[in-house]
């Protein structure tokens, strides 16, 4: 296996290459970030960065007159208005949002606000959402069907679990993701562990 | 008990070392659960623990920066921690200071430019001192950093050289850094060697000064080994974790 750990410095490219993680002086590319080199840099932790698109879980965090703070795993609350969405909504209620724009300040602001049931939210460091949903959803998907939990997650890193299902089991499974997100053959594994879990 | 003697006897130091010689040093990464990244260094005798938090909301406000992530260095020492004077917690003229170089080392490393408005906290309690404890603090704190995963050009290692009976020395402990002539401390990247941070106390002719700057560059490789061996170990060992939220 060829898993080098690379540390902030140490040179990727001898071409500048633009890419995320790294960092260009003298036309050489160099890693900013704890990483396993493979077909690219990929990072072992790290705040989110956030993206247009990007689907993230929030929790709301503040009711105010005209409008909400939401936390969203992010340095700032994101706050919306009222008048944007179709619903109310009451402290520590759990929703599902776009980014549709950032801002040059990484002030970001959503649409499509969505309500979800009642559940829990678990907070996984974003680097490892990935390796959460798998090659096109395999891995989240895996989980969703062994467990008969509804699970979204969101890229910024918090996982809302519905309470319908086994939700002890899909929180172990996920951690496990987690812990275990750079060992190759992942996917076989969680398979078998979980096939295991339920027959007991 | 003040050591009374030689500071240099049949060609060694007090406690035995060569005069380029370093302390054992030895790093854990990833110590702190809560913590977004940390590491715990021991350093000879000096024993230092490190917690970076962020990027975060920045407190107070009004040092929030529209254009770059604030780096905020807090160093302590406990009451515990060492001889003399030294051991008073709370901030005093001496940890001030401190803080203040600390802080300003990491934010030329930082990529402060891609958290705008937000804070980077680096917590550095010093358990138990026995001199070059800002040294030591700063290499803990960029391996603390780079476990945090916040974007760094570069690793930082640090080293106090300094004179003592007109011979140039290497890390300095306690001993040699109250009786010695002169004290430098220093840090730099590994991959450039840029100095960030010089600082430097009694009688040092700039022809000592450049020698003892270069044996200080000298001493990164060695420490970047250490802290690379501590983020590999402290990665595979301790991986990361995921959290129930508490509703």
């Amino acid at each position: 296996m060829n898993d080098e750990i690379k540390l902030p410095g140490d040179v990727l490219y001898d071409k500048p290459v633009q890419m995320p993680y790294g960092y260009i002086e003298n036309g050489k590319t160099y890693t900013t970030v704890l990483g396993i080199k493979r077909k690219r840099l990929i990072p072992l932790k790290g705040p989110y960065d956030p993206k247009p698109g990007d689907l993230i879980i929030g929790v709301v965090s503040d009711v105010r007159f005209s409008g909400y703070n939401i936390f969203v795993n992010m340095p700032y609350d994101v706050s919306i208005s009222s008048r944007g969405i179709r619903f109310d909504l009451d402290y520590n209620d759990i929703i599902t949002a776009k980014i549709s724009h950032v801002d040059e300040v990484k002030n970001i602001t959503i649409d499509d606000v969505r309500r979800l049931r009642k559940g829990i939210v678990i907070k996984v460091p974003p680097v490892k959402v990935p390796r959460i949903l798998g090659r096109n959803n395999s891995m989240i998907s895996l989980i969703k069907d062994k467990t008969g939990c509804d699970i979204v997650v969101g890229n910024n890193g918090l996982v809302w679990i519905s309470f319908h299902g086994n939700v002890e089991l899909a929180v172990e499974s996920i951690g496990k993701v987690v812990k275990e997100a750079h060992i190759p053959g992942l996917t076989n594994r969680m398979e078998q562990y979980l096939n295991k879990k339920k027959v007991n | 008990m003040d050591y009374e003697g030689p500071l240099i006897k049949n060609g060694k130091r007090v406690d035995g070392r060569a005069f380029d010689d370093l302390r054992q040093i030895s790093i854990k990464a990833h110590v702190i659960n809560e913590a977004d990244g940390s590491a715990y260094i021991k350093w000879g005798n000096n024993k230092i623990l490190v917690g970076v938090y962020g990027p975060k909301e920045c407190l107070p406000k009004h040092i929030a920066d529209p254009h770059k992530a604030v780096v905020r260095a807090r160093y302590n020492m406990a009451p515990f921690a060492g001889k003399e004077g030294h051991g008073r917690s709370g901030p005093s003229r001496r940890s001030i200071e401190i803080s203040k170089v600390v802080s300003d080392t990491f934010q030329n490393v930082i990529l402060a430019e891609q958290f705008p408005r937000t804070m980077i906290e680096i917590f550095i309690d010093v358990l138990q001192s026995d001199g070059g404890t800002r040294c030591a603090a700063v290499t803990a704190a960029s391996v603390a950093l780079a476990d945090a995963g916040i974007p760094m050009k570069d690793m930082v290692s640090a080293v106090a050289g300094g004179i003592i009976e007109d011979t140039l020395v290497l890390d300095l402990n306690y001993i040699e850094d109250s009786q010695g002539n002169a004290d430098l401390a220093m840090a730099f990247t590994h991959r450039n060697k840029d100095v960030l941070l010089l600082q430097m106390e009694g009688d040092l002719p700039i022809d000592k000064f450049k020698e003892l700057l270069k044996m200080g560059m000298d001493s990164t490789e060695y420490l970047y080994k250490i802290q690379k061996e501590a983020l590999e170990e402290g990665y595979k060992n301790k991986p990361t974790e995921s959290v129930v939220l508490d509703l």
